[in-house]
């Protein structure tokens, strides 16, 4: 057991109040100072199932939701059981550890034991001598739980009263049968040996579905178009429910091409809008997305993904859609990927994405994953200074416009509706300078690449003005560890690991799978191993690298739905190393 | 003043000579005119079709899209900047096959846009397929042994959808096409106009003289739903065209809190401040 850190599992059935047990625990460690990092197992169900919820903290940058367990919240049999069961099948996730405690109701019997501490508390006998509600008795355990660990417990009073609506009467009987709980255990179980450094640092604990939310707003956001789907569904959720506030026009369409076109439509008229799905929404959008490219319309489109193929694992992670991403919609055009490695990279890329859509006049995807969209962590900083830059835009009345000038850099004037004489057309047809269609009567096939030629030459100023590729303990490493998007923290903790067992490594973040930077190819070469970690079968980015840079690369994937976990992952890159 | 020939683009129509299309580019730019409202605020999206090429063809700002989209495109261009006039503008295969879902739904949203469908009953410029408003029995290139699909009513789809302004013309008739058309520029909600347009090279049977024999102008009551009901299905010997259903009702964009008397376009970004981080303290 870890002394400077404390992980917590909840585990119970969905209808339990598995996730806000969970959530009140984060909120009371980020209350105190610490970092803090969570997972959320959960199912497609809406009752019934098994889910659980883990909390990392520590006064350290808790970069996963780690290894290890010290505390279980059992909120029934057969959460008790699977979590304390030494070859448990949870994707990674370990059980409890030999030192540490299982708190749950007394009435709980009949269960398999293993050689641990049980902790039976009268969870149900004190919950009802507070409320008829069946679910106090989750709070009378997260009293216990900071007994456990030697938590002050007013911090917990306090994220309690904010939760239940602060004053009312039911947050006083819930921060009444958290106390009761609270003294219970103090009274009559063993204090762990853990030691958390609490601290008067103040940090948010953010999703990032919500910093999607906010990297959009500070960069002028005004319609989020979207079909409600997991995971997409948690930045939907945060941009509806501050509407007003943001002034920004959210909706939800008849289906996904129905939001994509939207978007696109919004773009258009001259206001940013953007649309978000996972991977089944945005196979539905593909082609429009090559109509944004033909057309020149601005776009940002949010692609979280979830396990597939098809409706897959609708609650569980992976990096599955970089091909679909990467080769979405027909013919050639220009796209810039972004991909954020975690919450706070989520608000800086997204934000930016919208000044690379209107600067480049193409498609932005901001790919993320399920993790990254659904866990929570500690975010130390954001810094709101934001200049928007909306790229070239016509003046009313511009002499001899031309909607598709062929300019040095590939980029001309848009012209927005409203806007005196520019009127003109813009068409998903190949189409000359003017935007008049050469599709039909006469084609000419001179302008046919000349056009061609214009649109894909766009990128070549963002490619030069790519920030360096981001790396961890990577200036002395022999061994490169590539990843990309949202496993940074498990690889970056695998890093350290495998430092501490004598072994030259560091990581190459990938954030940016397209285009790639040219840097990557500097980057890599010279090392003794590349070792590519990835959230999917076929190592998706691990071909493109080898195509890009024409190196050689090791594969390490995991495609079990659930992300990685750094000392499992530690092994396995050990074992590539020694092979 | 705005007269049709701002409205005159600078590309000529590559239509058939006696395309039904001609006369609604007529008629949609000399309503424009009419009412007053200037080219630079007007927009006309469209699908993928023959007809759906009309933007290329008049001088405003065009958005010729994709194959049944154009209804998602206008309405947010609507929702963007209510200033502007929008059209959907495209044919009875892109409306009522692939865009059938965006056709129900706009019209239950009641969004502030007009929707005008050249309806030619026929897939022309893929050469002569089925549509979805092909009669029973056509033979047609997708369809050798006579369709036996039963076409769909637009008319009721709408009414039943809940658009508040539902309409009928024919590109025969172009005055009182041109007239139909102000009245759904005119409408505060979403307007629906279904336009006889025969294709004279792929549909041998709509032809204009079909329509000249069977037409006719009814005086109803507008405001009464099942008379509209009643009319729009109506078929055979006698088919009525004009404005069937005619009433106000709250239109998307004044019902939402965001935008409701305000345009997107207007709103400056927020300043993003300390305060609205609180929350994830």
């Amino acid at each position: 057991m870890k002394t400077d850190e404390v992980v917590i599992r909840v585990g119970g059935a969905a209808g339990d109040g598995v996730q806000s047990a969970g959530l009140i625990i984060a909120k009371t460690f980020t209350r105190l100072g610490l970092h803090v990092n969570t997972y959320n197992y959960y199912q497609s169900i809406i009752r019934g199932g098994q889910s659980w919820y883990q909390i990392r903290a520590s006064d350290k940058k808790v970069r996963s939701q780690g290894d290890g367990l010290d505390v279980l919240i059992a909120l029934n049999k057969d959460a008790l059981e699977r979590h304390t069961n030494p070859s448990i099948n949870e994707g990674g996730a370990s059980p409890l550890t030999k030192d540490g405690v299982a708190i749950f109701d007394k009435g709980l019997t009949n269960f398999q034991k293993y050689d641990l501490d049980y902790v039976e508390m009268p969870l149900n006998e004190i919950a009802s001598k507070h409320s008829k509600n069946a679910l106090m008795k989750n709070t009378v355990a997260i009293g216990a739980t900071m007994a456990s660990i030697g938590i002050d417990f007013e911090t917990l009073a306090g994220v309690i009263r904010d939760q239940f609506g602060n004053k009312g009467e039911v947050a006083e009987q819930n921060v009444n049968a958290a106390r009761e709980g609270y003294e219970h255990y103090k009274a009559n179980f063993k204090k762990l040996p853990i030691k958390l450094k609490t601290s008067n640092k103040r940090y948010y604990l953010m999703s990032g579905g919500e910093t999607l939310g906010l990297g959009a707003v500070n960069a002028g956001l005004k319609m989020y178009v979207g079909y409600p789907m997991t995971p997409a569904s948690s930045a939907l959720h945060y941009l509806a429910s501050h509407q007003k506030d943001f002034g920004i026009f959210v909706k939800i369409p008849e289906d996904e091409i129905s939001a994509i076109n939207m978007a696109i439509g919004a773009n258009f008229a001259g206001v940013r809008a953007m649309t978000g799905s996972s991977g089944g929404g945005f196979s539905l959008m593909v082609e429009a997305l090559g109509m944004a490219g033909m057309m020149e319309v601005p776009l940002v489109v949010y692609e979280s993904q979830r396990a597939g193929p098809s409706t897959g694992l609708p609650t569980k992670t992976e990096q599955g859609d970089l091909n679909l991403v990467l080769g979405a919609s027909q013919g050639d055009f220009q796209r810039i990927v972004l991909a954020p490695r975690n919450v706070e990279d989520v608000f800086y890329l997204t934000r930016e994405a919208f000044n690379l859509a209107e600067k480049y006049q193409t498609p932005v995807i901001v790919m993320s994953d399920l993790y990254v969209a659904e866990h929570y962590e500690t975010v130390e900083n954001l810094d709101l200074d934001f200049k928007i830059d909306r790229g070239k835009i016509a003046e009313p009345g511009m002499k001899d416009y031309k909607r598709y000038e062929y300019t040095k850099d590939g980029i001309s004037y848009r012209a927005f509706p409203g806007t005196a004489g520019l009127t003109h057309n813009e068409d998903s047809d190949e189409h000359n300078e003017y935007g008049d269609v050469v599709s039909d009567a006469v084609t000419d096939p001179t302008l046919r690449v000349e056009s061609m030629k214009k649109r894909m030459k766009k990128l070549d100023a963002y490619i030069k003005s790519m920030p360096p590729t981001p790396t961890y303990r990577y200036e002395d490493a022999e061994y490169a560890v590539v990843q990309w998007g949202g496993t940074q923290g498990s690889v970056e903790e695998a890093v350290d690991i495998l430092r501490e067992r004598g072994h030259k490594v560091g990581a190459l973040e990938i954030n940016r799978p397209h285009p790639l930077n040219p840097d990557i190819g500097k980057l890599l070469s010279g090392k003794k191993k590349i070792v590519v970690v990835e959230n999917n079968y076929t190592g998706q980015m691990n071909k493109l690298l080898r195509s890009e840079f024409l190196v050689k690369t090791e594969l390490v994937t995991k495609y079990d739905g659930e992300s990685f976990y750094p000392g499992a992952l530690a092994d396995e890159i050990e074992a590539v190393l020694k092979r | 003043m705005v007269t049709i020939a701002d409205y005159k683009g600078k590309v000529k129509p590559d239509w058939c000579p006696g395309c039904g299309n001609f006369a609604q580019l007529s008629a949609i730019s000399g309503a424009l005119a009419d009412l007053g409202i200037e080219p630079k605020d007007s927009v006309i999206t469209s699908g993928i079709g023959c007809s759906s090429n009309l933007p290329e063809f008049i001088n405003l700002y065009g958005f010729h899209g994709l194959h049944g989209r154009l209804l998602p495109v206008a309405s947010a261009i609507k929702w963007a900047n209510p200033k502007l006039t929008v059209i959907g503008y495209g044919g009875d295969g892109d409306g009522f096959f692939e865009g059938t879902q965006h056709f129900y739904h706009t019209a239950k949203r009641n969004v502030d846009i007009t929707y005008i469908v050249s309806d030619n009953q026929i897939f022309g410029l893929t050469t002569g397929q089925a549509s979805p408003t092909t009669e029973l029995g056509m033979k047609t290139k997708s369809t050798p042994d006579g369709n036996i699909e039963k076409p769909l009513n637009p008319l009721t789809i709408a009414l039943t959808a809940g658009a508040t302004f539902v309409a009928r013309a024919f590109s025969g008739d172009a005055l009182h096409l041109k007239e139909v058309i102000k009245k759904g520029i005119q409408h505060k909600g979403f307007s629906f106009i279904d336009v006889f347009s025969p294709c004279v090279t792929y549909n041998k049977i709509n032809t204009y003289d079909y329509f000249r024999k069977r037409v006719y102008k009814p005086d109803t009551d507008t405001k009464d739903f099942n008379k509209a009901y009643s009319l729009a299905q109506e078929w055979g010997e006698k088919i009525p065209i004009g404005v069937l259903y005619d009433v106000e009702g709250p239109s998307y964009e004044t019902s939402d809190p965001v935008i409701a008397g305000k345009a997107l376009i207007d709103i400056p970004p927020v300043k993003l401040t300390k305060e609205h981080l609180a929350e994830f303290l």
